[in-house]
């Protein structure tokens, strides 16, 4: 059996279910005693366990059990759940983590961790009340042990071979069990020598109840098997059939027994296991004089031979109810690989540009049905396209919530008491972004907690709770996600943020810097301005390769400070990675997209404009500065310069800047082609893309294009006239 | 899975057809139960019972006995496959006394 | 013609695991992740038998079958229930919804193709 995806599906979905785990845990201080997160919690440990067991991997089974028996109790209200044991759990948890680590390395827990594990079984073993690590330990089910078969008493029948002796209960059919499948499956023990159909129970047609099972069978075995495992062939039925396992050689007087056991007239009986060979005519003589001799009452007969057994009370019907009526609400998921989305997506990245292809063409054959044709078509592909992305878009509450754990730890750690309230869970963005921002997020809150929230007696000084806050926020803003991360701590010290970066040579002493620069300054290899290097801190990795996460993303990042009243990170990422609507302009023979999302207005460049403008870098737009750049002279375009030039107006972030181009050609769905290396170092540019006529559009980089404008301008320290 | 009959005044013939199983166990009970009341001789055609479970087996021989008290004469004829499988395995061809083809199945 | 057997568990892995064995085994197999999906997908085909687990979300095993168990195709499908070897008392509720046959978690696959072969031989 070729079990290797199978196993990988398990350390998936181990993982979430860890994650989902934790989640609950976290969620149960507040929600104390809700039966259904507790619920939740205890089936991630459940499921994790009995998956692992088709793995045989025993070493998960082990721990997960004792965790697992922990949660029965406190699903069962014997065990009340408090911080401690939330902490006990989520470190349980972790732990499994672990094991689950090394299943996926297809090696065993080391030494360590099996100290750990042992450590936290003895822990979780005082809330079971007993110190029984010894089974704990094996976390395996207690095995049956097939009783020691007596022999006493008479002497041994002859045959070899194995008795069955089968009445089965009336029930047994409703319950859509066949008695012959239990005698096929005894064919797969051994081998069926006889068989002989006990028929005297079943009542002729006009009263019979077809439902209900009134057979039997005297089965003659040869089989090498053990007792336990022939018996267990009718473990589903034991509770309601009669079965008499006779090893070979029984005593004599246990068939007397059997004889005596069974509903049907004695020499019936005798008859049918004389057919089935267990018994000689001989043998059955002897036993049936043995009985003649003991003249049983027949009342105490008849009382043996009771077998119904209370069925079910209707008690138990009622608490059943119950259990129905408090089943969990979930979403309604189905999982898709996200290779077959990300091909789904780049062919409708090809069908957007046919699509835009054929509406040129159409466009050009001047058929107004054709073009009419085309729109449509455009426009379906349009919302196929913005379905197709959606699908791959993911809420980031997700990756916020497994910071709830992170404030925890840290605030433990920090020993400060620090609060996670976290806004914008349901915003939603493209998933190869969100699996890249956790780092980065990561590290800005661990800044934030470590640098940003000052100590209780601090705050408390400050005229501040001594509580600290740290606020995850996320919404959509035009094109982009912004993520901010805020705390209300001390905020940034300009002083010492420029004093240290002098002192590392990162700025020169007479450097004219804005606030804006300063703060960024922070993002610069090597730069800590911590007082004492905290545990959390001296990790080695700085803020600078927080920065280059995000830029890596197409993204920026920004901050905001007040001095005692907090900082704030903002963070603004691309919703998506693959298409975009864009802005198509022309300069000379080429062709440049514009994310339109960033276009704010498009206006003509005036002749009068253009004279002021070339003077002092920047144009002015209703009375505002705009600072401007050239397409045509940043990437340096051959050709003539048109007489009348536009501008368009874009922003990003809180940053505007005027891109002066020849023409305006209009809205155009892009489908966004990363750039070969050549031309990765080509500033500016962010992608490519193909128009549908074939040519090739380069997309322009707006977040560094206004980065770079709005830079130069503040560098030339200009002012409006 | 209908059951086709031809009944003179005396005789039955009949069929069972498609599966002789706990499904429809009452509702072949209710279809063999008439037969037997009114004639004095049942013939009843296996050859187009698909599957037989337990429940299949026991119509078959409460019918019998049915027949045997009232002292009418009922035969099964035409055993499908399934059916010469289900009396095989619980050696059940001598209690219905009748004649079936035999061909070689499976031993168990 | 192969024996069909259903197969509820929310848990991918197990699925994929006894459906690995099952199929080898020679049965045909259906999935489901939940007793909401194991009833969408009990469209009046013949189903020779059901394993279900007790615990899942959106609907438990126990009214999964007791609802099975309603419609006239199913009344007579033999069921294994999944479960743990603390779970006595949902034992008794699956009882009475008609499912006898138990197997405790975590098992092998081996085990389960025991189990199944005592109730449906492939």
């Amino acid at each position: 059996m070729d079990l290797d995806d199978a196993l990988k599906t398990y350390i998936i979905e181990s993982r979430e279910l860890l994650e989902q785990m934790e989640d609950a845990l976290l969620r149960i201080e507040q929600a104390q005693d809700d039966p259904e997160i507790i619920n939740a919690i205890f089936r991630a440990a459940h499921t994790i366990k009995g998956s692992a067991g088709l793995f045989g991997l025993e070493y998960i089974v082990a721990f997960t059990h004792v965790a697992e028996s922990v949660l029965d109790k406190v699903r069962g209200n014997a065990l009340h759940i408090d911080p401690e044991l939330v902490a006990l759990l989520l470190e349980s948890g972790d732990h499994i983590g672990t094991l689950v680590e090394h299943a996926a390395q297809g090696d065993e827990p080391d030494a360590d961790s099996e100290r750990h594990g042992a450590e936290l079984i003895a822990r979780l073993n005082t809330y079971l009340g007993h110190r029984d690590e010894q089974t704990a330990a094996k976390g395996g089910m207690p095995v049956e042990h097939a009783p020691q078969i007596e022999r006493e008493g008479g002497h041994s029948v002859a045959t070899d071979n194995w008795h069955i002796s089968l009445r089965f209960g009336k029930d047994v059919l409703r319950n859509g069990m066949d008695p012959l499948s239990f005698v096929r499956y005894l064919g797969t023990l051994g081998r069926i020598i006889r068989i002989v159909t006990v028929v005297e129970a079943v009542p002729p047609i006009s009263q019979l109840d077809a439902e209900s099972c009134h057979l039997g069978f005297e089965i003659s075995f040869q089989s090498d098997a053990d007792k336990a495992t022939i018996e267990g062939a009718f473990e589903f039925v034991r509770d309601d059939c009669l079965v008499h396992i006779m090893p070979p050689h029984s005593k004599v007087a246990e068939y007397l027994d059997l004889i005596r056991d069974l509903p049907e007239e004695e020499m019936k009986l005798g008859e049918m296991l004389v057919k089935c060979g267990t018994l000689t005519l001989d043998e059955l003589k002897k036993a049936l004089q043995k009985q003649a001799d003991w003249q049983r009452p027949i009342g105490e007969v008849l009382l043996e031979n009771n077998i119904v057994r209370p069925e079910v009370v209707a008690a138990a019907l009622d608490k059943q109810k119950q259990v129905k009526d408090s089943k969990t609400v979930e979403n309604n998921l189905i999982r898709v690989d996200a290779e077959k989305l990300d091909q789904l997506i780049n062919l409708i990245g090809e069908l957007t540009i046919a699509s835009a292809g054929t509406a040129l063409v159409a466009q050009r054959a001047g058929i107004s049905e054709l073009q009419e044709a085309a729109s449509t078509l455009s426009r379906l592909v349009e919302e196929v396209r913005d379905t197709a992305l959606t699908l791959r878009m993911v809420q980031i509450g997700g990756t916020f919530n497994r910071f709830q754990r992170v404030v925890r730890d840290v605030s433990k750690e920090l020993g400060k008491d620090i609060e996670l309230v976290i806004s914008g869970a349901e915003t939603e963005l493209d998933k190869t972004v969100v699996e890249k921002i956790g780092d980065p997020l990561t590290h800005l809150v661990r800044n934030s907690m470590d640098h940003g929230i000052e100590s209780a007696e601090v705050r408390l000084a400050g005229g501040k709770p001594a509580k600290g806050t740290l606020r995850l926020n996320a919404y959509h803003d035009s094109g982009s996600i912004v993520i901010e991360v805020g705390d209300d701590g001390g905020g940034l010290k300009k002083e010492k943020i420029l004093q240290k970066a002098i002192e590392k040579g990162l700025v020169a002493p007479d450097a004219n810097l804005s606030d804006k620069e300063i703060f960024n300054l922070i993002f610069e290899a090597g730069f800590s301005t911590a007082d004492t290097v905290s545990n959390l801190s001296g990790r080695g990795v700085g803020m600078d390769v927080v920065r280059r996460n995000i830029n890596a993303l197409r993204g920026s990042i920004d901050i905001e400070s007040e001095p005692g009243a907090g900082t704030t990170i903002r963070i603004r990422l691309p919703l998506t990675l693959a298409i975009i609507d864009g802005f198509l302009v022309g300069v000379g023979s080429s062709s440049f997209v514009i994310p339109l999302d960033l276009v704010v207005e498009c206006i003509e460049l005036s002749e009068e404009d253009k004279y002021a403008a070339e003077a002092r870098n920047y144009l002015s737009l209703r009375g505002q500065v705009l600072p401007y750049m050239r397409l045509r002279d940043l990437f340096d375009v051959k050709g003539e310069r048109v007489r009348r030039e536009n501008v368009v107006v874009v922003q990003y972030g809180n940053a505007r800047a005027g891109l002066v181009v020849d023409t305006l050609q209009g809205e155009f769905q892009t489908v966004i082609k990363p750039m070969g290396r050549i031309f990765s170092h080509v500033n500016g540019i962010g992608g490519s893309t193909i128009l549908g006529s074939g040519e090739v559009a380069l997309i322009l980089d707006v977040p560094r294009l206004v980065q770079r404008v709005t830079t130069q301008v503040e560098k030339n320290g200009l002012e409006l006239a | 899975m209908a059951q086709h009959e031809k009944s003179k005044a005396a005789t039955a013939h009949f069929a069972i057809e498609g599966e002789m199983t706990i499904y429809r166990a009452a509702e072949l009970k209710d279809t063999i139960k008439p037969h037997i009341d009114h004639a004095g001789v049942i013939e009843i055609d296996l050859s187009k019972v698909s599957e037989i479970d337990s429940a299949g087996l026991q119509l078959l021989i409460a019918a019998k006995l049915e027949a045997m008290i009232r002292d009418k004469q009922l035969h099964f004829v035409g055993h499908s496959k399934p059916v010469l499988e289900l009396l095989d395995l619980c050696d059940l061809g001598g209690f219905f006394g009748d004649q079936v083809v035999i061909f070689p199945l499976g031993t168990h | 013609m192969a024996k069909t057997i259903l197969v509820v568990d929310d848990s991918a892995s197990l699925r994929q695991v006894v459906s690995i064995a099952l199929k080898g085994a020679g049965y045909d197999v259906i999935e489901a992740c939940d007793g909401r999906d194991a009833l969408a997908k009990l469209t009046g085909q013949k189903i020779h038998l059901i394993i279900s687990d007790v615990n899942m979300p959106n609907m438990d095993g126990i009214t999964f079958v007791k609802e099975a168990k309603q419609k006239p195709e199913y009344k007579f499908t033999p069921v294994i229930m999944l479960t743990t070897e603390a779970g006595e008392d949902k034992k008794q509720a699956g009882q009475a919804a008609g499912a006898k046959a138990w197997v405790v978690k975590p098992f092998q696959p081996t085990q389960m193709l025991t189990a199944v072969s005592k109730l449906v031989l492939p």
